[in-house]
């Protein structure tokens, strides 16, 4: 008979006696009764070994009053999650796009960070990447060129390539096919391609993709580019000198916001742009005569591009020179006192809500800081008088509203913007910025992307060496109702 | 040459030492001595020297040719203390220094012959002791080679200036000289009783026979406590017999207390006293808040590369506080992403994971084997091999009679599954690290010559050898090793882990110097393909630690040559550099300026060696203008050098909580956003440096940086070696070769404790440590201090002082647990 002391955790049991007769299973039976740990969850520690259930005391050589140490718990043993755990290096290459939360960056093949910017811009109108998926490869219409199709072919595969990919995505084919349908982007100097105008190609590319987009049936409204895109100006012409007045209708892609020495922000950029003169014959007079041109605009696009002109061309150096005056846009914009008459009206109902919803948002959560006791009786109330204001703009509305649902405010958001950095649109360096649907700004400098804070996209508007705003796009800030 | 390099360095060390302003003074007093040194050893000379003969003369040249302008300019402030007697002393001694120096020569004869060499040596030694200018004797007799002299004439007031100079001027001086200097040094402590001092020097010169004789020699049982503090410190396994201490249960409190079996407790009672138990998770250590824009960003989906990182951090962070937000959350609480976060990882991340609760129950052996007793059972290799590996780095450092992980590893050495092999190997390697255990030795060493045994189990066996016999210089491991490199396939030898080979027997020879020759020998007979890489080892581990300035220059020549691709020989080469350096603070200034010229000319593989070896320098140790090479090289172009430079950041600012590498550290988390692999070494880095929420230290320095902890190092050594080669082994699937750091991780605390052992708080001062060797006086030793209460840290380069008279600490150098006695003179105000 001997006597042991076993340690176990934290607690020690004096005095145990073992009965070298017996098997050690019998010593664990009496540790079990102790600790309440199974037998052959017991591992004991004897001096360089583990005590076998077997083993012969008598060989182990115990002594008396050793001190012994037994691990073991009662605890469940772990078992692994019935569902494994699905790690982001196992998943297919798109599903690691996906999780990136922006898409991939396009390879520079040699000077075209034009077009590598413009399509970064353009992709991130969802709108038009649905429409393009749409299109269908094999169905034709008759009325696009084979060129044009090959393009619009080209941008949807680029489109789905960089959704997929993780890594940078080389627009080889679609470039080919740019130049194919567009030769001036195949100037070469000195043996490499030239850099162009990222304004040129956004032109083309779209007025491209308008075309072939165009519904079969060929009906106005169906032209979803323009449906996204285009801006309807209605233009007074009005001639000074004979008194003379038309009124003229037109439909642009963009906005020109001109600078000069007193635009020192957008918005006057842009009136500014829709005010000329030109000059033409005047019937009454039969002479050319200078006319005033006046424009305003009668309906509003989804997505509303403004190009700032900074390039023009210079005849003493024969080059495009660019004006690099610091022109401020803002991450909100309003365009209502550009509309036409008629347009205004429209537009007040929606406005006069996204005001109250905003005015509502921002009273809700100064309550809500201030008492919590208060904010149930503004949460029940709330909803009652919103129904209660929808109804009356419905009726003020009426027939009038085509869709129903969802309506302009004239309230633009930024969401993409097409910089430039250097002094002539034919050299320099073009990189994008586009928000995406989390409200991160992601710079795509070819095949880099970043995470940029929103207060520096701000900072693109001019006045230095760096990175200035070229083209921008602003998307239409909808109420529903 | 020799000679004007110790010269040299004598001088060098001599202007570093002293910042005071009168530098140009003590140049004056440096020069006397030089004049009296030659003048004694020119009468000297003639008389055969039985240990240097050829030598002598060849001194005499080299040392005669110091230009000595006007000795007249000696120290006229000192001449105004002198006593009659002594002046006259001084003066005929000044008239001999000139006459000597006289360019006729017979007059130079006439000085000389004038007295009697050994009569005029006692006379010089006196008048030196007498005058506090212990330095200047000290060197007399260095250079006459009669240290024994020291020994009668010191007395009590002097000894422990003399000690002092003796024991720093050691890493200063070539084998054997160094020794025999200690030698004198622990002589002359031992003959004042001051045993603590004794003791550091027998622990310095790796001496069990002094050790002995310190506990034989000393009678207070509560001295002996701090002794076997002292020891545990090190990292050394000692056994206490009989004739060291007589009563057996005094024997075993003392054998626990060397057995560090209260280091979980004390570390505990620190972080209680600093408020830092909370357990912080990996986020909290990664800060995306503070990013831009990243902070909405998180991942839906897990990545098994970020969450192995997590798992780093989190056992870092939290190593040895018993508990974190990951690992040690109960169970039952399963249905959150919490408690299964094991099953986070991937395959063999899983090992790291299970290992991971090991570190977090770091020292706490009780709790741990508790905690890690349901992987025991687990069906998953992995988690298994991760639960063997988790015992050892529970139980590192720590020593216990039932030898619990030896019982539960053993079994698993030969299990058929490679992966929990290793996780056994390796935990013994790190729970029995400088044991030199012969039981592990017979159970290991027929792995490294078993044919069929796969190259990683063989490698992590003889690295664990290597770990277990640290210093031993063991013969019989030692051949195991060699014939298991060998044995080798010219293909296996081109495998990264075939590195751990070398490297394993490099340890055994650890700061043991010459004895490595023999098997430097042997290992020119081997395959060219790591011929050259196990030379470097060999070498660099064989010094490591001694400031060898001579072996520096070696391993600097090697770094010199432009090789042809695929030799990799010249990474150890340069690790090897700062291992020899990093002993002291002019060779370790030295060679962190040799390393910038050596990454600006070197080969790319030098290159990526070159942060590492910075690495270990300041290991620690934040040193701004490291800070600042390491944050360049880790934007480098070549993501090696970048991944290295970042795992050094890591190593510097280790357990510093230093807010400056954390900034950059966050930095770079966001600049390398997108490569997984580089954000991974940024995470580790990230966990380094807030290990032990910044209780611990990583340097294998301690004691005022006078003692090497040996295991100490040889954990770091293996970490940066398997970073030599990051992409195939950290980012690889030996991942958990990072536990080895858990080797050199100690509290950098200094807690004291009253004649019960039991924690009590007394105020002392913390400050800067001054360099206080030859200075005369009693100058203070530190400067710019706080005053706190105990327990405090203490940073690198910092030193404590009791701010109370009410106790006596037990050992003059105030770090890690300090046993405090009552002063029966203190009085009350």
């Amino acid at each position: 008979m001997l006597t042991v002391s076993v340690k176990w955790q934290k607690k020690v049991f004096e005095g145990i006696e073992i009965d070298v007769s017996l098997p050690p299973y019998v010593f664990k039976a009496q540790l079990y009764d102790l600790t309440g740990v199974p037998p052959e969850r017991q591992k004991i520690m004897v001096k360089g070994g583990l005590l076998k259930d077997d083993a012969d005391w008598s060989s182990i050589g115990v002594k008396d009053g050793q001190k012994l140490m037994m691990m073991g718990t009662a605890d469940e043993i772990v078992k692994a999650p019935e569902k494994a755990i699905v790690f982001a290096e196992d998943l297919p290459e798109e599903e690691q796009a996906t999780n990136l939360g922006y898409s991939a960056g396009l390879v520079n093949l040699g000077n075209t960070c034009y077009m590598n910017s413009t399509v970064q811009c353009l992709k991130s109108v969802p709108e038009l990447k649905s429409a393009l998926s749409n299109y269908s490869l094999a169905g034709r219409s008759n009325d696009v060129d084979q060129t044009s199709h090959m393009l619009t072919v080209a941008t949807r595969e680029l489109f789905g390539d960089l959704d997929r990919s993780v890594n940078a995505v080389s627009p080889t084919q679609f470039w080919m096919v740019l130049r194919k349908k567009f030769p001036q982007f195949s100037q070469l100097q000195n043996g490499m391609h030239m850099q162009q105008d990222a304004e040129e190609c956004w032109t083309q590319l779209l007025y491209t993709l308008s075309q072939s987009l165009k519904a079969p049936t060929s009906s106005e409204d169906s032209d979803a580019v323009k449906a996204l895109f285009g801006v309807n100006l209605r233009s007074r012409v009005h001639c000074q000198e004979s008194g003379e007045e038309s009124s003229e209708t037109e439909s642009v892609y963009s906005l020109k916001c001109h600078i000069s020495h007193e635009v020192n922000h957008l918005h006057e950029g842009l009136k500014h742009g829709l005010k000329g003169e030109l000059e033409k014959t005047s019937p009454a007079l039969g002479r050319t005569a200078v006319y005033l041109k006046e424009s305003l605009i009668d309906s509003l696009p989804r997505y509303l591009t403004v190009q700032f002109v900074r390039f023009f061309w210079k005849r003493e150096t024969n080059q495009k020179a660019k004006i690099l005056r610091k022109v401020d846009y803002p991450l909100e914009l309003d365009i209502y006192d550009l509309c036409s008459e008629e347009l205004r009206k429209k537009l007040e109902a929606p406005r006069q809500k996204l005001r109250d919803e905003e005015g509502k948002k921002l009273g809700l959560q100064t309550k809500s800081s201030s008492k919590d006791g208060d904010v149930k009786m503004t949460d029940a109330e709330a909803p009652s008088n919103e129904s209660g204001e929808s109804s009356t703009a419905a009726q003020q509305e009426g027939a009038s509203s085509s869709e129903k649902g969802t309506h302009m405010t004239g309230i633009y958001d930024l969401v993409s913007v097409l910089t430039h950095k250097g002094r002539s649109a034919d050299s320099g360096h073009y990189v994008a910025w586009v928000k995406q649907e989390s409200g991160k700004w992601i710079q795509y400098d070819d095949s880099y992307p970043s995470v940029q804070r929103e207060e520096d996209i701000t900072k693109l508007s001019g006045g230095g060496d760096w990175h200035m705003a070229y083209i921008i796009m602003y998307k239409a800030r909808f109420v529903s109702m | 040459m020799e000679i004007l390099i110790e010269g040299r360095r004598k001088a060098s060390f001599l202007l570093s030492s002293e910042h005071s302003p009168e530098l140009g003074f003590l140049l004056d007093r440096f020069r006397f001595f030089i004049l009296i040194g030659c003048l004694v050893r020119f009468e000297m000379a003639p008389v055969p020297d039985p240990n240097n003969v050829g030598g002598g003369a060849k001194r005499d040249e080299a040392t005669t040719k110091v230009p000595s302008k006007d000795p007249k300019k000696k120290d006229d402030k000192k001449e105004d203390d002198l006593s009659e007697e002594d002046l006259e002393l001084k003066q005929n001694l000044e008239l001999y220094v000139e006459r000597v120096q006289d360019p006729n020569p017979e007059l130079q004869k006439a000085a000389l012959e004038s007295m009697s060499s050994f009569s005029r040596l006692m006379m010089i030694l006196v008048l030196l002791l007498s005058h506090n200018a212990e330095t200047e004797a000290v060197d007399l007799l260095m250079d006459v080679e009669d240290l024994d002299l020291l020994l009668a004439h010191v007395d009590r007031t002097n000894f422990r200036r003399t000690c002092n100079y003796l024991t720093s001027s050691a890493k200063f001086l070539p084998g054997p000289d160094d020794m025999l200097v200690l030698d004198i040094a622990y002589m002359i402590y031992m003959k004042f009783e001051e045993y603590p001092n004794a003791l550091q020097v027998a622990l310095f010169l790796d001496n069990m026979q002094y050790v002995k004789q310190v506990f034989t020699s000393c009678t207070d049982l509560l001295r002996k406590k701090q002794f076997c503090y002292m020891i545990s410190r090190h990292g050394i396994t000692v056994e206490l017999d009989s004739e060291m201490v007589a009563d057996k249960d005094d024997r075993d409190m003392l054998q626990d207390i060397v057995n560090n079996t209260k280091l979980s407790e004390g570390y505990l009672t620190l972080a209680r006293d600093i408020e830092v138990m909370e357990a912080k998770t990996p986020e909290d250590i990664y800060k995306a808040h503070l990013l831009d824009g990243r902070a909405s960003s998180g991942p839906s989906v897990d990545s098994a590369r970020q969450n192995l990182a997590a798992t780093f951090v989190n056992a870092f962070v939290n190593a040895g506080f018993g508990q974190d937000k990951l690992m040690t959350v109960p169970s039952d609480a399963a249905s959150g992403t919490a408690g299964n976060w094991l099953f986070k990882n991937k395959e063999h991340g899983k090992t790291s994971a299970a290992a991971s609760l090991g570190m977090i129950l770091l020292w706490d052996v009780d709790a741990g084997l508790t905690q890690l007793d349901k992987y025991f059972h687990s069906t998953d290799n992995p988690v298994l091999a991760g639960a063997l590996l988790g015992v050892g780095i529970n139980n590192c450092g720590i020593k216990s009679d039932c030898d619990p992980a030896l019982a539960l590893l053993g079994e698993y050495i030969d299990n058929e599954d490679s992966s929990v092999r290793i996780g056994a190997i390796m935990g013994l390697g790190i729970a029995y690290a400088g044991s030199q255990n012969d039981q592990l030795r017979s159970s290991l060493s027929p792995i490294l010559n078993d044919a069929k045994a796969p190259l990683d189990v063989i490698a992590f066996a003889a690295l664990s050898l290597g770990m277990i016999y640290v210093g031993s210089c063991n013969e019989e491991v030692a051949q195991s090793i060699i014939f298991a490199l060998m044995d080798r396939s010219e293909a296996q030898l081109g495998d990264a882990l075939t590195r751990f080979l070398p490297l394993g027997l490099g340890l055994l020879y650890l700061g043991k110097q010459e004895s490595v020759e023999a098997t430097a020998e042997v290992s020119k007979t081997f395959n060219e393909k790591i011929r050259k890489y196990c030379d470097m080892t060999l070498l660099s581990c064989a010094y490591a630690g001694t400031g060898n300035v001579l072996k520096v220059q070696d391993l600097l020549a090697q770094c010199g040559e432009h090789l042809e691709k695929g030799d990799i020989h010249q990474g150890p080469a340069v690790l090897g550099i700062a291992m020899v350096a990093m002993s002291e603070e002019l060779g370790l200034d030295m060679a962190i300026r040799s390393l910038e010229r050596v990454l600006q000319y070197g080969e790319q593989n030098i290159r990526r060696a070159v942060p590492l070896a910075l690495g270990l320098l300041c290991i620690s140790n934040p040193k701004v203008n490291v800070m600042d090479t390491l944050s360049r090289l880790s934007h480098d172009t070549d993501s090696e050098v970048a991944m290295a430079a970042i795992i050094s950041l890591g190593l510097i600012g280790a357990g510093t909580n230093n807010a400056r590498i954390a900034g950059m550290l966050r930095n770079l988390s966001s600049y390398y956003y997108k490569d997984a692999s580089l954000l991974f070494c940024v995470r580790i880095a990230q966990g380094f440096v807030h290990m032990g929420k910044g209780l611990l230290t990583l340097s294998p320095f301690h004691s005022e940086r006078l003692l090497l902890s040996p295991t100490a190092l040889a954990g770091i050594v293996t970490l940066l070696h398997a970073c030599l080669d990051m992409k195939s082994i950290i980012l690889g699937k030996y991942h958990y070769v990072l536990y080895f750091i858990v080797l050199a991780m100690q509290p950098r605390m200094m807690l004291t404790v009253d004649e019960n052992l039991k924690p009590i708080s007394v105020p002392v001062r913390v400050g800067q440590a001054v360099d206080v060797v030859g200075q005369a006086g009693r100058p203070k030793t530190i400067t710019g201090f706080q005053t706190h209460s105990t327990p405090v840290l203490l940073a690198a380069g910092e030193r404590a002082e009791l701010a109370t008279d009410k106790y006596i600490p037990l050992s003059p150098i105030l770090e890690g647990f300090i046993i405090l006695k009552e002063n029966p003179d203190y009085r009350e105000e």
